[in-house]
């Protein structure tokens, strides 16, 4: 009986605190939220704004320039909470806690962490899109090193993404729970593969066929497997995840190899028929 | 979207003559994605329906040769064109670019199989729906550049540069539908469903490249 009396009296003292932009008295409801174990009911305004899936920017043009990832996805003063919130990750982890932390640091009463309707999965998205905007400066860096390929800046980039995951190390597999539950797939699968067309973009890669998507699923698939394989990595500068990548990177060549061998095999033999049919006489 | 586009307004008037440019919505970036993807996975698949077609068609006819040469060559250029849009704005190419290209190989090579009039007749077809498409996507780029125009503003000099290959391409297509009807299109038979069924598919697969 208490406890929905006690959730709407707060969903009331929220909104009002939003309406007169957040500066009525907070410890009442900080206290509050922190004895209610169920977990607030997010304010369905706040759940029309923020689109299901993350804008993806097309037709990229130097005339149009796009903005950061976070930006897109994220209001100001979600992202201001959520870039505080991401400095008490290495000792919070991706939790509710870091959130309200990041509020406060950020000068936000406790109750504004409501601004994130999915909560500690939106700390993991922010991190994630953020680390993605960072990629840009590092290609930035690889332009001025000549003579690299574009699989070899690939390579690069990955390891780099994974290194800017070196400082969460230890909170990472908390990360990957959140991003596994059924509700968060999706769009944990369009954040890896908005990563994966990044990365090879930024490299340079300018397939445009069929190979536009098995490129970016194989890349998907080494990064995935890689930041799993992190986790337990315990050697200095993550030498052990660099060979990981390493010998990912030879297999899937060897299994692109392999493939346009058996397509080059079939091809050859289609026009040897073609032709001896012709040959024949056959009007073909 | 207005906001925005103040704002640029003060950070483009660098030179005086120079108009700020128009900047494109979410929705004209997605038409340009769509209108791009689909352009390459039809010049792929003209490409391809050319390429099969050839050797059935000079084989029987051998005066068709440097006609077919004419065509495939120009379809091959805008292929590489659209290819290099692709590339250069980062859009998605097709995920249905495998089976398009089986599609075209075996369209261009049964038509041929049927005899030069039923192939001349997959070509008007194909490159009617084709043309039109084109000319949708050239008024929707200039009714852009009229608003443009009301505003002060102008398009970029990609978009202008596109526009103007779109224009180019879409002639060369009215060219080789020409070229179809001069040899006897019209005569193949059962030439009605040939056609129809033909533009059906041409519309399917439009729609399908622009979404997928």
């Amino acid at each position: 009986m208490a406890q929905p009396l006690l959730f709407l009296s707060r969903r009331v003292i929220a909104s009002s605190c939003r309406r007169l932009n957040l500066t009525s008295p907070s410890r009442i409801i900080a206290s509050y939220s922190r004895i209610t174990p169920t977990r607030p009911q997010h304010q369905h305004h706040c759940q029309q704004r923020q689109r299901l899936q993350p804008l993806t920017r097309t037709y990229h043009s130097d005339y149009h320039p796009s903005k950061p990832p976070q930006e897109d996805e994220y209001s100001n003063s979600q992202i201001t909470i959520l870039s505080a919130a991401l400095s008490h990750v290495p000792r919070h982890g991706f939790s509710r806690d870091a959130l309200i932390l990041g509020a406060r640091d950020s000068g936000f009463l406790d109750v504004s962490v409501q601004l994130l309707p999915r909560g500690e999965f939106d700390l993991v998205l922010f991190w994630l899109a953020s680390r993605r905007g960072l990629l840009r400066n590092v290609a930035e860096k690889l332009k001025e090193r000549e003579g690299l390929s574009v699989e070899e800046k690939v390579r690069c980039l990955v390891m780099e993404r994974l290194r800017m995951n070196e400082m969460v190390k230890g909170e990472w597999q908390g990360a990957l729970a959140l991003m596994s539950l059924a509700g968060n797939i999706p769009l944990s699968l369009s954040e890896l593969h908005a990563l994966s067309s990044d990365i090879l973009n930024l490299a340079g890669d300018t397939s445009v066929d069929a190979s536009w998507y098995t490129k970016r699923m194989s890349v998907a698939a080494i990064y995935a497997s890689a930041e799993v394989y992190m986790t337990r990595d315990q050697s200095p500068n993550l030498a052990e995840t660099e060979e990981f990548v390493n010998r990912r990177f030879e297999d899937s060549i060897a299994i692109g190899e392999k493939l346009s061998g058996a397509k080059q095999c079939l091809g050859f033999m289609g026009t040897t028929a073609v032709g001896l049919g012709r040959s024949w006489g056959f009007k073909i | 979207m207005r906001l925005n586009h103040v704002r640029h307004n003060s950070t483009t008037t660098s030179s005086p003559q120079k108009k700020p440019i128009y900047q494109l919505s979410q929705r004209q970036r997605e038409f340009l994605d769509s209108a791009l993807r689909v352009n390459q996975a039809g010049e792929l698949a003209a490409t391809l329906i050319y390429d099969a077609q050839k050797p059935p068609v000079v084989r029987s006819h051998p005066h068709l040769r440097p006609l077919m040469k004419h065509m495939y060559d120009q379809e091959a250029g805008h292929f590489s064109t659209f290819n290099k849009y692709i590339a250069k704005h980062q859009v998605r190419p097709t995920a249905m670019y495998p089976v398009w290209e089986v599609a075209a190989s075996v369209l261009g090579w049964s038509t041929a199989v049927m005899g030069r009039e039923a192939a001349m007749a997959c070509t008007e077809a194909v490159e009617t729906e084709i043309g039109s498409h084109y000319n949708e996507q050239v008024r929707e780029i200039l009714s852009w550049a009229a608003e443009a125009e009301r505003r002060g503003e102008e398009l970029d000099d990609e978009l202008k540069e596109m526009v103007a290959t779109f224009r180019r391409i879409r002639d060369e297509e009215l060219e080789h539908l020409d070229h179809a009807v001069e040899n006897d299109s019209k005569e193949a038979k059962p030439y009605d469903p040939l056609i129809n069924v033909i533009r059906a598919g041409c519309r399917a697969a439009i729609n399908v490249s622009e979404r997928v």
